[in-house]
């Protein structure tokens, strides 16, 4: 039985076409992929079959029946569910008012909360998703919170469940949690729509999958019919390296050192707890490990956003006294930051805007206070060309762009800084496997040009291909220390648990 | 009536316009509607009250007018901010605004009179006022004895606007519009409706504030009306971290302040005579900037306040 068939839909935005005539068709109780890169038309797909945009053209049928779906009220009644991409929870509310909330047991006008915490517990307990009723959505973890929006969408009965790159959030442990999950859901006759552009994952979880590419849909595969190889060349529509070539650089003289380094986070917790270690020019050290084991302090000390405990912080050998964002760049540390809208770019500014900021007061982009448009967009023309930015207008806003371009516009702006430190965090974070190779192209570049590069990542593949050296964190310690000759990611997936701890090399 | 329980009816009387305010706030707010158009309505309301006053010979179609033109300036800022997402701040001060010109005006015209209007029949007046002989003797108690009927709806609202946010589905789903409309809206909640109905609700609360201050314990409109009361409001709003018995509690701490100054003028000594009248009308902003910066425990807004609710696609 078809549980839900899509005929044609074609969803035209203003400036794009974002669903060309898109045929699908889903089985009851598999779990179907949609992969494609960022913009492919993934999402805008999800939100149609979801009521929460009217196609411009096609049809939608739902378990048989041609329907016409106008809000979301719409597909919950037809039994669809989404979680979202971005939760769609209110943290100060609680587990049961969060999923309740639209369809509320009732004794009159009152809110019935305590028949809602039994009917919680109750539903909880049916899918074995355990969630405490009473606490407060913002006290849990995230992958307690998707489990909340999970339950939620149960609870109206869902049939069909779309899930919006559900992993993107989610630590390795998470991930796994939710696999099991749904696989349980699909024992259970539910039908899962599986969004991604992680093949990895695709691979592991799905029955089926498709793969769109620019609003088109370039073709629907069995998992057991393809691989990795074959489902990101159907998505960029061109071979792709996905291994990323060896470079042997002769590694130079140290460039950033840090010893001792400790700090707290913003609620006064101390998660980074005495770290020491060197980076030389020409060598990319990775600092591997689980999210929220120190790295965020490492990086905040390092660019001086935090105060450290204690420890000290030597750049081109001067200690940094006082560490701000300013000093650290003028002592040669280019920046890529592991959140791009907020740290890396000012989205409603234009991206000739963003790719000068930081040199914005140097001489030639400006003089005596007075900005210089000639020079500047002649840069940014230059970069624009240079690091393939689409689109070529340098008057776009950085919020119109693509996660990947976006990303380029930092990369454009970090390389022309003068530096010989590179402090990468998490630089590939959300990007498309494109965007990907361009990121670690660049990295190598910089390597090549013999400067010191701390990367710091949470996929081991990347630290495993790109890393000349790879420090392992775990709640705020390096506990191991390795070469990637030398280890695997199984190796490296026990350190970062805590399980295994390994000598430091001698230096 | 002894001084203690005059002082503390005299409080409510202080405290009934700046907790209509509140309220209005906090019904508002709670929806993620920031309307600091509540001075304006307030305004509007004081002068079409008497307006109703005057022309039914009494205080009830005062209140009916007063009202109406409360829910009709509610209707504006709706429109202006939820149905064209526009800027809650910049509909709110032009409501502001406006209300001082129009009613400036329509005061000279209606009443042919600058400054005031003459007397109207109001529910300060022994007849309107809810008498309970037998607690009259009590301390404290006592104060309750001889309130007006709006000061009494005024504590009525606090319980009913308290019942309403925490105790009924249209309450959680205004709290759960005000934090996050776009959740909400997923789970089929009616965005629209919501924040418009409680926007409506504040401005009409408004309403009954500015009533209470020309038709409560005075019988006429006076230009400089509301006098910042309805901002004092919004200080008390924020001071009870959003919540209507928080709102309560503040305006009695503000009207409190005014009790104390009034008495103090007539019987400090030494040095309380020293300090400075103008200390005392600065109070509720003194105590509303320790609340925002965290000195009774921090008051947070809710997550959306103010901000524009556009759906998607």
């Amino acid at each position: 039985m078809k549980a839900l068939e899509l005929k044609g839909i074609t969803k035209q935005f203003p400036r794009v076409l974002a669903n060309d005539h898109i045929n699908l068709s889903i089985e009851k109780g598999e779990i179907f992929s949609i992969v494609g890169e960022n913009g492919a038309g993934k999402s805008t797909l999800m939100k149609i079959v979801y009521g929460l945009y009217t196609p411009t053209s096609g049809e939608i049928y739902v378990f048989g029946k041609k329907v016409n779906m106008k809000s979301p009220h719409d597909a919950i009644k037809l039994k669809i569910g989404m979680v979202h991409q971005e939760f769609m929870l209110i943290p100060r509310f609680t587990v049961t008012e969060n999923i309740v909330l639209g369809d509320e047991p009732r004794k009159g006008i009152v809110f019935d909360f305590k028949r809602a915490v039994k009917e919680i517990r109750e539903i909880s307990e049916k899918f074995g998703l355990k969630v405490d009723p009473l606490e407060k959505v913002a006290n849990l973890p995230v992958g307690i919170q998707q489990r909340v929006e999970i339950l939620k969408i149960l609870r109206r009965g869902a049939e069909i469940l779309i899930f919006d790159e559900p992993t993107a959030v989610l630590t390795p442990e998470e991930t796994e949690d939710l696999f099991k999950t749904l696989r349980a859901l699909k024992k259970d006759g539910k039908t899962i729509l599986f969004i991604s552009h992680k093949l990895k994952e695709v691979m592991e979880i799905s029955d089926r999958i498709a793969v769109l590419r620019r609003g088109k849909l370039q073709g629907v595969v069995k998992k057991e019919e393809t691989n990795e190889r074959e489902l990101a060349r159907m998505m960029v529509g061109r071979e792709v390296v996905l291994e990323i070539p060896r470079v042997k650089v002769e590694r130079g003289p140290v460039v950033l050192s840090v010893r001792d380094l400790a700090a707290k986070d913003h609620r006064g917790i101390l998660k980074l707890k005495g770290v020491s270690f060197d980076v030389h020019a020409g060598e990319i050290v990775a600092i591997a490990g689980v999210e929220g084991n120190g790295q965020m302090e490492l990086v905040n000390s390092l660019i001086g956003f935090t105060r450290p405990v204690k420890g000290k912080i030597i750049l081109n050998g001067e200690e940094m006294k006082l560490v701000t964002p300013y000093n650290v760049r003028r002592k040669g540390m280019a920046y890529i930051p592991e959140d791009r809208k907020r740290r890396g770019l000012v989205l409603p500014f234009k991206i000739r805007e963003n790719i000068i900021m930081g040199q914005h007061t140097l001489y030639p982009f400006s003089k005596g206070g007075i900005l210089n448009d000639k020079v500047i967009n002649q840069f940014a023309t230059k970069q624009v060309e240079e690091f393939d930015i689409r689109p070529r207008d340098i008057y776009i806003s950085a919020g119109n762009l693509s996660g990947g371009n976006q990303q380029k516009v930092i990369l454009a702006r970090e390389m022309a800084m003068k530096h010989n430190f590179l402090l990468a965090s998490q630089p590939t974070r959300g990007l498309d496997i494109g965007a990907m190779e361009f990121v670690y192209k660049h990295l190598i570049e910089e390597k090549k040009k013999g400067i010191a590069i701390l990367l710091i990542s949470l996929e081991l593949s990347e630290v495993l291909g790109l890393a000349d050296r790879i420090l392992v964190m775990y709640e705020g310690e390096i506990v191991g220390e390795t070469v990637p000759e030398k280890t695997n990611e199984e190796e490296l997936g026990m350190m970062m648990l805590g399980i295994k701890r390994n000598e430091r090399l001698v230096q | 009536m002894n001084l203690l329980n005059l002082s503390i009816a005299q409080m409510f009387d202080f405290a009934a316009p700046i907790l209509f305010a509140a309220l209005g706030g906090v019904v508002s707010e709670n929806a993620g509607v920031v309307n600091i158009a509540l001075e304006g309505i307030m305004r509007f309301a004081a002068f079409f009250g008497v307006w109703g006053a005057f022309i039914g010979k009494n205080p009830w179609m005062g209140l009916l007018w007063g009202l109406l033109i409360g829910a009709a300036v509610g209707v504006l800022h709706g429109y202006i901010s939820v149905t064209w997402a526009g800027d809650q701040i910049v509909s709110g001060v032009a409501i502001n605004v406006v209300a001082m010109g129009i009613i400036t005006y329509l005061l000279e015209f209606v009443f042919k009179t600058t400054g005031y209007s003459p007397p109207v029949p109001y529910f300060g007046a022994a007849h309107y006022r809810v008498h309970i002989a037998f607690i009259s003797k009590i301390p404290v108690l006592g104060a309750f004895s001889n309130l007006t009927l709006l000061v009494w709806f005024s504590l009525i609202a606090v319980g009913l606007i308290h019942f309403m946010l925490y105790h009924t589905v249209l309450g959680l789903r205004i709290r759960a519009v005000g934090e996050n409309p776009h959740a909400a809206e997923t789970l089929g909640v009616n965005v629209m409706k919501i924040k418009w109905f409680a926007t409506i609700l504040g401005s009409v609360l408004a309403a009954f504030g500015g009533i209470s201050l020309s038709l409560g314990t005075l019988s006429s409109f006076t230009n400089a009306m509301p006098m910042g009361k309805g901002f004092i409001g919004l200080a008390a709003m924020i001071f009870g971290k959003w919540t209507p018995i928080g709102a309560l509690l503040a305006s009695l701490v503000f009207a409190s302040a005014q009790i104390v100054q009034l008495l103090l003028q007539g019987m400090a000594s030494g040095i309380a005579k020293q300090i400075p009248l103008g200390f005392y009308l600065a109070l509720p902003y003194l105590l509303t900037i320790g609340a925002l910066i965290g000195v009774v425990g921090r008051a947070v807004p809710p997550a959306s306040d103010g901000i524009p609710y556009k759906k998607e696609g």
